[in-house]
C-alpha cells in the first residue's frame, strides 16, 4: 500500500525535508554472501559497445540539419561587458547569436572567469567560432575579490555560518594532557570528464522539446528544462543512454542547455552546445579549496577530548558551502566538538559536487591532525583510530549498520607490512606506511521505480528512466533482475536513460544509484516472478522450473512487474566506513613523491557486482592520487585569471603514477536498509586517499605535509621544517 | 591556410614537420602562417654515428644504440610515445616556452609587452637563472642533452655550436632563438662522450615537462652540464651563484643541486 510520508532525504551529504509517497518493502533481504548472480564478478553488458566506439554519447550526435554554437566567456573574474552581437549575425553560416539577458544564462554582469555573455549557432562549429570573434564586447574589468579569508572577514559569504557544536570543547581541551593544532589546505581540482558538457536540444512541436545531455539526472533536468522554459515537465524528453564521465558535475542543465534551448527554438533546428576542453576546465564546476584550522586535545592514552575546527569552503561564486566538517563531527566517538564552517563567496568560478564533496578535504585535514597526535603521543595511528571508534552515532542515533572495526581488522595485514616498507629505505629515498579512515553517507533513498517485462522468449528487459554514468549500473541491475528472476544473465537486458521511456529513477550522485534503484528493480522482478510461478503452477509445471519452458506458450502476452523503492530505516543513519593503507617513497633531496601500493577495504554493504566494485575502488584511488600529488587548477593571484586550462599545464596522473591497488570489500548486507542491504560505493573509495598517502609520507620522513597538492615545494619546505624541529630537539637539551 | 611540400630546404612559410607544437600554436593563435610548409620530405631522417639527421622523430633516437645515453634517456623522458613518434629532433629543439601567461597569450614580455607576469604571479614552473627580463623557462629535454654534448648544427644556412641557436630575450630583441625566418635545422653533429647521462624532474612520472633536467657528459677529466626547465633558454651550468629564484620557485635550486651531484656521480670515470 502506498504511504504517504514527510522524512529527511539526503543528497551529496545535504538534507532536505520532503513528502514522499513509499510502498512498503515487503521482500526479505538474501542472506549474506555471493548468490547465482548476484555477488559474482560480471563483465560490462555495454562494455563491447564502449570499447568498440558503437556506443551514441552525446558528443557522437549529429542530426540532420543541426547547428553547432560557440559561447563568449568572460575572461575576467569580475567584468562588466557592453555587449553587441550584430557583426557575428553577418558571417558565414551564422543562423542566430544570443546576447546578455536573451536567456537567463547570459550576462554581462560576469562575477567569474567563465560566465556565458553571448553564443552563436552555426551550420559549423568553425563557423561558430569565427563567429563569437567577431562580436564586438568590451569589458569594463573590476576589482575581483579572491582571498578566502578575506572574503569571511567582510562576510561575503555563501549562506550562513555553519556552527555544529556538542558536549563543551572548551573544557575537552582543559582536559586534554596533549593538544596539537594545524592548518590544512586543499587545492581547487577540477573533474576532467573525458566527455564535455554539452545537450543537443530539438524542439520538437511548438511546445515541445527533446534534449539529449551528458547528464547524471535525467530527470533533474526535466524538471529545470521545463521550468525554465515554461513547458508541461512531460513536454520535457532527456535522454541519455551513454555519458563520458561526470563526477558530481553534471546534475543540472547549466547555461549550454538553455542556450541551445533558445538557438533551437530561434532556427527551429536542433542545435548542439559542447563546452571545449578549455571551457569544461573553466566554467564546468570543480572542487572548491579550502582552509582548516583544526585543533584536537586527547589524554595521554589518546582519548580524544576535544575535536575544533574553523573550516573556510572557498566556494566561488556559485554553488554551496559543503560539509568539509562531517569527518570530524562525524568519524570518532570524541564528546566535545565544536566546528564552524564558512562559504566564501569569491570572483572565481562556482564549485560543483565532485565525488564525495567536502569530505575529501576535511578527512585529508582530520585524519592527518590525527596522525600528528599520534606521532606526538608515540601511539600507533590504527590502535588510536581503534580506541575513539564510535559504536553509536556521535550526534546521535543509530547506526543502520558500522563494519569499520572489521575493515581495520582486515586492514592490519597492510598495516603490519609497514616494518618492511621501512626498511626498504635508502639513503636519499625514504618509504614508510600510513593509513586514514573513510565515513560518507551512501545509503540512497526513495523514490526511485522500475519495471521488468518478461516475453515469452524467457528474456526479460528492466526498464527503468535512470542512468549509467559510468560506474556499471546497467550491468548492476541486470544482475539484480537476473537473480530474482532466476534466468541467465545474458538473458536480461536494461533500458535507461530516457523519461520518455520509463518511470523516475533518482540521480547518479552521491552513492545513491544503486542502493536507490537496486531494491526497485529487485522489486519489480520479484513481482514478475511471482507471475511465472502462478503460471507455472496452472500449467502444472514445478515452482523452479526453468522460466523459459514456463513461459513459452505465451506468444505476445508478456508479464510485466513493478517495482518501487522502499523507506529508509526510520531515525537510523546509514553511512559507509572503509579505511585504506598507503605505502609512499619519499626523495628527500628531490622531494619527489611516488605511491607504491595502497590496500582498500570499504564497507558498503551487500555487493552486487565484485568486478564493478573493484573498478570503482581503483578509480576512486587513481582520482585520489591526482589530487593528492599533481592536480591543481591555478589562477594569477593578482587578477584571479585562470592559469590552467589545458590537459598539459592542469596534471592528471598518467598510468605510470598509478600503484598496486588491493581492494576488498567487507560485503555484509546492511540488515536494516531495503531488500538489498547494499549502499553505494562510487565515492568512498576517493575520501581518504589523500589522508593515507600524507600520513605515509610522514612514516617514511617525519615531515607533515599539510598542503595539497604535496608539490616538491611542499615535500621539501615540510621536510626543511621537520629537521629544524628536530634540530631543536636534540638542541634543547644542551641548553638547560 | 595553405599547405605545400618543400622541394629544398629554401621555405617560404612556416616550417611543419611532425606538427605536435606547430598545431598547437596555430590553435591557440600564437603562430600565424599563411603558408604552412611540410618540410618532412627535404629533411633528413638518418641516424649516423655523431649525426643525426633533424628529421628523426623523438621514438627513433631514444631507442638507437649508437646514440649517446644523455640523448636517448632525454627523449625517452620527454612527452608520450604518440608524442614522440611524430614530433622531430629539429622540431624540439625550436619548441615554445610552457609559461602559462604567455601560452595563454597574456601581453608579456615574449609577446613584445612590457612587463613579465610570471615574476610577480604563479611562478614556480618558471626560470631561476637569468629571469630578470622574462622568467619562461625553456621545456627541451633535447635540448639540454645536446648542449650537454656540446653539439653542432647545420642549418640550411650555416654551422654553429647548439649553445648559439639560443639567446636570452631582451628589450629590443624578444626573441630566444637565432634562426632566421625560413632557416631550417638539417642536422646535429657531436663527438661521442666516454659518459653521459640525463636526469629529469617532473610533476608526475610521464608526460610532463622538465621542472629541472640535468644532463651531464664526461670526456675524459672534463664534465659538462646543462640544465632544462631552468632558464628562458637551456642552461649551460656554471655553479649556482647566479641563480635567483623567485619566492615560490626557490625548490627548484634544491631539486637542481640534487640532481646535478647525482649526475655528475653518474657519469665520474
Amino acid at each position: 500500500m502506498a504511504r504517504l510520508i514527510r522524512t529527511e532525504k539526503e543528497v551529496e551529504g545535504r538534507y532536505e525535508e520532503v513528502w514522499l509517497v513509499v510502498e512498503e518493502d515487503a521482500l526479505e533481504q538474501w542472506p549474506t554472501g555471493p548468490r547465482d548472480v548476484v555477488g559474482r564478478p560480471a563483465e560490462r553488458l555495454d562494455g563491447f559497445e564502449r570499447a568498440s566506439g558503437q556506443a551514441v554519447y552525446t558528443a557522437d550526435l549529429d542530426k540532420p540539419g543541426m547547428l553547432h554554437t560557440a559561447v563568449l566567456r568572460s575572461p575576467h573574474p569580475r567584468a562588466r561587458a557592453t555587449v553587441d552581437v550584430s557583426p557575428a549575425l553577418g558571417m558565414p553560416g551564422v543562423h542566430a547569436a544570443l546576447g546578455p539577458g536573451e536567456v537567463e544564462q547570459l550576462s554581462a554582469e560576469c562575477n567569474y572567469q567563465g560566465q556565458a555573455v553571448a553564443a552563436v549557432c552555426a551550420d559549423t562549429l568553425a563557423q561558430a567560432r569565427a563567429a563569437v570573434r567577431a562580436i564586438r564586447c568590451d569589458f569594463a574589468v573590476l576589482e575581483p575579490l579572491l582571498d578566502p579569508d578575506e572574503a569571511v572577514r567582510r562576510g561575503e559569504l555563501l549562506g550562513d555560518p555553519r556552527v555544529r557544536e556538542r558536549g563543551d570543547y572548551e573544557r575537552g581541551l582543559a582536559e586534554a594532557d596533549a593538544v596539537v593544532e594545524a592548518e590544512y589546505r586543499t587545492q581547487v581540482v577540477l573533474h576532467n570528464s573525458m566527455e564535455t558538457h554539452q545537450a543537443v536540444v530539438e524542439w520538437t512541436r511548438e511546445d515541445a522539446v527533446e534534449v539529449h545531455i551528458s547528464t547524471q539526472y535525467v530527470w533533474g533536468i526535466r524538471d529545470a528544462v521545463a521550468e525554465g522554459l515554461g513547458l508541461p515537465a512531460d513536454n520535457v524528453r532527456v535522454v541519455c543512454h551513454y555519458m563520458g564521465g561526470g563526477f558530481g558535475s553534471k546534475n543540472s542543465p547549466d547555461d549550454y542547455t538553455f542556450i541551445a534551448a533558445e538557438l533551437a527554438r530561434r532556427t527551429r533546428r536542433p542545435v548542439k552546445c559542447a563546452l571545449t576542453r578549455r571551457e569544461e576546465n573553466t566554467a564546468a564546476g570543480n572542487r572548491n579549496a579550502t582552509i582548516q584550522r583544526l585543533t584536537v586535545g586527547a589524554r595521554s592514552d589518546g582519548t580524544l577530548t576535544a575535536l575544533g575546527g574553523e573550516f573556510v569552503n572557498a566556494v566561488g561564486w556559485g554553488g554551496w558551502s559543503s560539509g568539509t566538517e562531517g569527518p570530524m563531527q562525524m568519524l570518532y566517538a570524541c564528546p566535545n566538538v565544536k566546528t564552524t564552517t564558512y562559504g566564501a563567496k569569491l570572483n572565481l568560478p562556482p564549485m560543483k559536487a565532485f565525488r564525495a564533496p567536502g569530505f575529501v578535504e576535511g578527512t585529508f585535514g582530520l585524519e592527518a591532525l590525527l596522525d600528528e597526535l599520534a606521532a606526538q603521543l608515540d601511539l600507533d595511528p590504527l590502535e588510536l583510530r581503534r580506541l575513539n571508534h564510535a559504536e553509536q552515532a556521535p550526534e546521535g542515533g543509530e547506526y543502520s549498520d558500522k563494519n569499520l572495526l572489521e575493515c581495520y581488522r582486515r586492514a592490519e595485514p597492510h598495516w603490519e607490512r609497514r616494518h618492511e616498507v621501512r626498511a626498504r629505505s635508502t639513503g636519499t629515498v625514504k618509504r614508510g606506511v600510513g593509513m586514514a579512515s573513510q565515513i560518507w553517507y551512501g545509503g540512497g533513498g526513495p523514490p526511485s521505480y522500475a519495471w521488468v517485462r518478461v516475453g515469452s522468449d524467457g528474456r526479460a528487459a528492466v526498464v527503468t528512466a535512470m542512468q549509467d554514468i559510468g560506474t556499471g549500473t546497467r550491468t548492476a541491475m541486470a544482475q539484480i533482475a537476473a537473480e530474482e528472476l532466476r534466468v541467465p544473465l545474458e538473458h536480461v537486458s536494461v533500458s535507461l536513460g530516457d523519461t520518455d521511456r520509463g518511470p523516475y529513477a533518482t540521480l547518479s550522485a552521491g552513492s545513491s544509484t544503486t542502493p536507490s534503484v537496486g531494491p526497485a528493480v529487485r522489486a519489480a522482478a520479484a513481482d514478475a516472478r511471482t507471475q511465472i510461478e502462478e503460471i507455472a503452477e496452472q500449467r502444472g509445471l514445478p515452482k523452479d522450473a526453468p522460466v523459459a519452458a514456463v513461459v513459452d506458450v505465451l506468444e505476445d502476452a508478456q508479464i510485466l512487474g513493478k517495482g518501487a523503492r522502499g523507506p529508509n530505516p526510520t531515525g537510523m543513519q546509514v553511512l559507509t566506513f572503509g579505511v585504506q593503507v598507503a605505502e609512499v617513497a619519499v626523495d628527500v633531496e628531490t622531494g619527489e613523491v611516488w605511491v607504491e601500493r595502497i590496500a582498500a577495504v570499504h564497507d558498503v554493504g551487500r555487493v552486487i557486482n565484485p568486478l564493478g566494485a573493484s573498478s570503482q575502488i581503483e578509480g576512486g584511488i587513481i582520482q585520489g592520487i591526482g589530487h593528492t600529488l599533481s592536480e591543481e587548477r591555478l589562477h594569477d593571484p593578482a587578477t584571479g585569471r585562470l592559469l590552467t586550462t589545458t590537459l598539459d599545464a592542469y596534471k592528471l596522473p598518467t598510468i605510470a603514477d598509478v600503484p598496486e591497488i588491493v581492494s576488498e570489500l567487507v560485503d555484509e548486507p546492511d540488515r536494516h536498509l531495503t531488500n538489498l542491504g547494499s549502499k553505494g560505493l562510487g565515492e568512498p573509495p576517493i575520501v581518504p586517499t589523500a589522508a593515507a598517502i600524507a600520513n605515509a609520507i610522514r612514516d617514511a620522513t617525519g615531515a607533515d605535509v599539510r598542503q595539497l597538492p604535496i608539490t616538491r615545494e611542499e615535500m621539501l619546505r615540510a621536510l626543511r621544517e621537520a629537521e629544524a624541529r628536530q634540530k631543536e630537539k636534540v638542541g634543547a637539551p644542551a641548553g638547560v | 591556410m595553405e599547405l605545400r611540400q618543400a622541394s629544398d630546404t629554401t621555405v617560404d612559410g612556416v616550417p611543419i614537420h611532425g606538427g605536435t607544437e606547430v598545431v598547437p600554436l596555430l590553435r591557440a593563435g600564437l603562430l600565424r602562417a599563411e603558408t604552412l610548409v611540410d618540410i618532412r620530405g627535404v629533411v633528413s631522417r638518418g641516424v649516423a654515428d655523431g649525426r643525426i639527421g633533424a628529421g628523426v622523430p623523438l621514438a627513433e633516437i631514444e631507442c638507437d644504440p649508437q646514440v649517446p645515453e644523455v640523448l636517448r634517456e632525454a627523449c625517452r623522458l620527454a612527452a608520450s610515445p604518440q608524442l614522440r613518434n611524430m614530433g622531430s629532433l629539429g622540431g624540439n629543439l625550436l619548441q615554445a616556452t610552457r609559461c602559462w601567461y604567455w601560452r595563454l597569450n597574456w601581453p608579456c614580455r615574449l609577446h613584445d609587452g612590457d612587463e613579465c607576469f610570471a615574476r610577480e604571479g604563479e611562478h614556480r614552473e618558471h626560470a631561476i637563472f637569468a629571469n630578470d627580463f622574462c622568467a619562461s623557462a625553456h621545456p627541451s629535454d633535447v635540448a639540454a642533452a645536446l648542449l650537454a654534448l656540446d653539439a653542432t648544427l647545420t642549418t640550411s644556412r650555416r654551422e654553429l655550436p647548439l649553445a648559439g641557436l639560443y639567446r636570452l630575450p631582451t628589450d629590443d630583441d624578444r626573441r630566444t632563438t637565432t634562426l632566421d625566418p625560413g632557416e631550417l635545422i638539417l642536422d646535429v653533429r657531436y663527438d661521442k662522450p666516454d659518459a653521459s647521462v640525463y636526469l629529469k624532474a617532473m610533476e608526475r612520472k610521464r608526460w610532463a615537462f622538465p621542472l629541472v633536467g640535468v644532463a651531464a657528459v664526461r670526456r675524459g677529466a672534463t664534465t659538462r652540464v646543462a640544465l632544462a626547465g631552468v632558464a628562458p633558454i637551456p642552461w649551460l651550468l656554471d655553479g649556482f651563484e647566479s641563480a635567483a629564484p623567485l619566492p615560490r620557485n626557490a625548490y627548484k635550486v634544491d631539486v637542481a643541486k640534487a640532481l646535478v651531484k647525482r649526475a655528475t656521480a653518474a657519469v665520474a670515470g
